[in-house]
């Protein structure tokens, strides 16, 4: 049961080719890793399935919804989550005030009642505080809710913006090299962060990511492009004796 | 019907401000002047954060919606040939300074949806051309006086209808950044990406930004006009606009009551510099780059920005 079907997807910018033709499928409650050498073109899959770029060609299909040509904050509402690979919360917003944006498109209410506050305000405000401190004692951030979110240690930012995708209550959650800039012991709480997510909400995750530890250790599966071009696909053991991605790869430790 | 405590606020607003007019012809007439004035400018600073501080697009023509609200409500209460003592003037001045906000936000619907692709510098210079626009298109309209000017408004303006829209403007900015709601502005503002990333459209906020700030810009002016009782195009140049810039930078962009000081301090300044005549100007702007270079996030800030590029924070923001 395919949840996300990337369709014979080409991305050109002018003459360069970021990613061609490229097939790939995410099943509703997979954990797919997308990985290969810098500039093989996977932040470029990730801006595709988002909206934040065109396709060239191809289709995306998503829960059987066409997502080419929507704009980013349509396909977001359907259902897709990201975080970004140079993390990207609100600088002047708190933790708490941060997963509140993210709960936006859960009022009922519109700009009148919001400065009015009649009609459904006060419910759906405290239908909202209910769900935010949930989330955030859920992912241990019930003490820093009130700090500046970006003032936080790095490890805790990315928590904290993997929360904010979450509380759109994704079907699919887009990571875009999670542990990058981490240390070793916040990518062990990284991995366990992302398998507690899986357990909690059970939703499909497609992961990019350089640090094989972390790609060996969570992926079920894992797709290898190289120069824009799918060159293998399989689960991790698969792939770790395979000959394409050696090569592409050589010269970088594969363990 | 549980009434929330902002409308409280908001009535006791009204009543008071409605016992004060019963003793403004008390006051020093020039005291008086100062205050409507700074009434007037908190609702143009305010009003402005709206689009510059609150939803971060960069707006230098704040002084073309005044300019709107102030012919539009000018036109309207000389049509209905209101004067200052009749009964009539209460409900006519409430249509005429109504009327001049929706025609201004209007504009503002006008100039918003085009400008949402531009940022930064080119969003501010279509802005400025905008608020140039609408001057000369008003400069050559001879039905308003053109160059010559409106002249004839009736003095209706006073202490009520000046603090009760102050009170509006407070009421709106408040409630919509403390909801989660108008959380979504904010975000806009600080990353327009990522806040598309959790399903806000920033075209919408923008826009929604836009028309409030450029309403009550618009009520502003016919404020304006009924206590100037005289306007003209040159009034509404683009100094005008850069003047309440400056009055929302140095209040702090985002900061509600930040902008209301420094909309109060910048009115009483040039007053106060009065005494010292030919260096009035030089002083004022040479407070004004002193300010900047010491805190450039505004007077009146508490917590400091992290990136210099987002708006600061206040208690109130």
């Amino acid at each position: 049961m395919s949840l996300l079907n990337v369709d014979n997807c080409t991305k050109n910018f002018g003459g360069l080719a970021a990613v061609s033709d490229l097939c790939m499928e995410v099943g509703t409650h997979d954990l797919l890793g997308l990985i290969g050498p810098n500039g093989a073109g996977k932040t470029t899959v990730f801006n595709m399935i988002t909206g934040v770029h065109h396709p060239t060609g191809g289709r995306i299909v998503f829960d059987g919804i066409g997502l080419v040509g929507r704009k980013a904050h349509e396909i977001a509402r359907l259902g897709i989550a990201r975080t970004f690979q140079n993390i990207r919360l609100f600088p002047s917003l708190t933790v708490y005030e941060t997963v509140q944006v993210a709960f936006n498109r859960n009022v009922r209410y519109g700009f009148s009642h919001a400065i009015s506050r009649l009609g459904s305000f006060h419910e759906d405000e405290a239908a909202v505080r209910n769900n935010i401190m949930e989330i955030l004692e859920f992912f241990d951030l019930t003490e820093v809710r009130d700090e500046q979110a970006t003032s936080l240690p790095y490890g805790l930012q990315r928590r904290v913006e993997i929360v904010r995708a979450l509380a759109t209550r994704p079907k699919l959650l887009l990571l875009d090299e999670p542990a990058a800039g981490m240390n070793p012991s916040e990518k062990v709480s990284l991995m366990n962060l992302i398998k507690l997510v899986r357990e909690k909400y059970d939703i499909a995750i497609l992961l990019i990511e350089h640090d094989m530890k972390v790609v060996m250790g969570i992926c079920e599966r894992l797709i290898v492009l190289d120069y824009g071009v799918k060159i293998a696909e399989g689960t991790p053991r698969e792939i770790q004796n395979h000959p394409k991605v050696i090569e592409a790869y050589l010269g970088e430790q594969v363990q | 019907m549980k009434l929330d405590k902002s409308i409280v606020f908001l009535i006791s607003a009204f009543v008071i401000s409605g016992l004060a007019t019963t003793i403004e012809n008390r006051l020093n007439p020039y005291y008086f002047q100062i205050l409507i004035y700074i009434g007037i400018y908190i609702i143009l600073a305010s009003s402005l954060n709206i689009i510059n501080g609150y939803a971060g697009q960069f707006s230098l023509g704040h002084a073309g919606f005044m300019a709107i609200g102030a012919y539009t409500s000018a036109v309207i209460t000389s049509a209905l040939h209101v004067s200052r003592g009749s009964v009539f003037s209460f409900p006519a001045f409430a249509i005429a300074l109504l009327f001049g906000g929706i025609v201004a936000s209007l504009f503002g619907l006008i100039v918003g949806i085009p400008s949402l692709r531009l940022k930064g510098d080119y969003l501010a210079i279509t802005t400025l051309g905008f608020g140039e626009i609408i001057r000369v298109i008003v400069q050559n309209l001879d039905f308003l006086g053109a160059a010559r000017g409106f002249t004839g408004i009736p003095k209706l303006t006073n202490s009520f209808w000046v603090f009760s829209t102050v009170a509006l403007v407070i009421f709106v900015i408040y409630n919509l950044v403390n909801s989660t709601y108008g959380k979504a502005f904010l975000a806009v503002r600080d990353d327009e990406v990522a806040a598309e990333a959790v399903g806000i459209s920033s075209t919408r906020v923008k826009v929604v930004a836009f028309v409030t700030g450029a309403f009550f810009a618009g009520i502003a002016g016919g404020l304006y006009a009924h206590f100037v009782t005289y306007i003209n195009p040159m009034q509404f140049s683009f100094i005008k606009s850069f003047e309440i810039v400056v009055m929302v930078i140095i209040g702090g962009m985002g900061s509600l009551l930040g902008v209301i000081l420094s909309a109060t301090l910048l009115t009483i300044l040039p007053e106060a510099l009065r005494g010292v005549a030919q260096y009035r100007m030089v002083i004022y702007s040479l407070l004004l780059v002193i300010i900047m270079i010491t805190r450039p996030q505004g007077l009146f800030v508490k917590r400091r920005s992290i990136k210099k590029n987002a708006a600061p924070q206040t208690e109130l923001s």
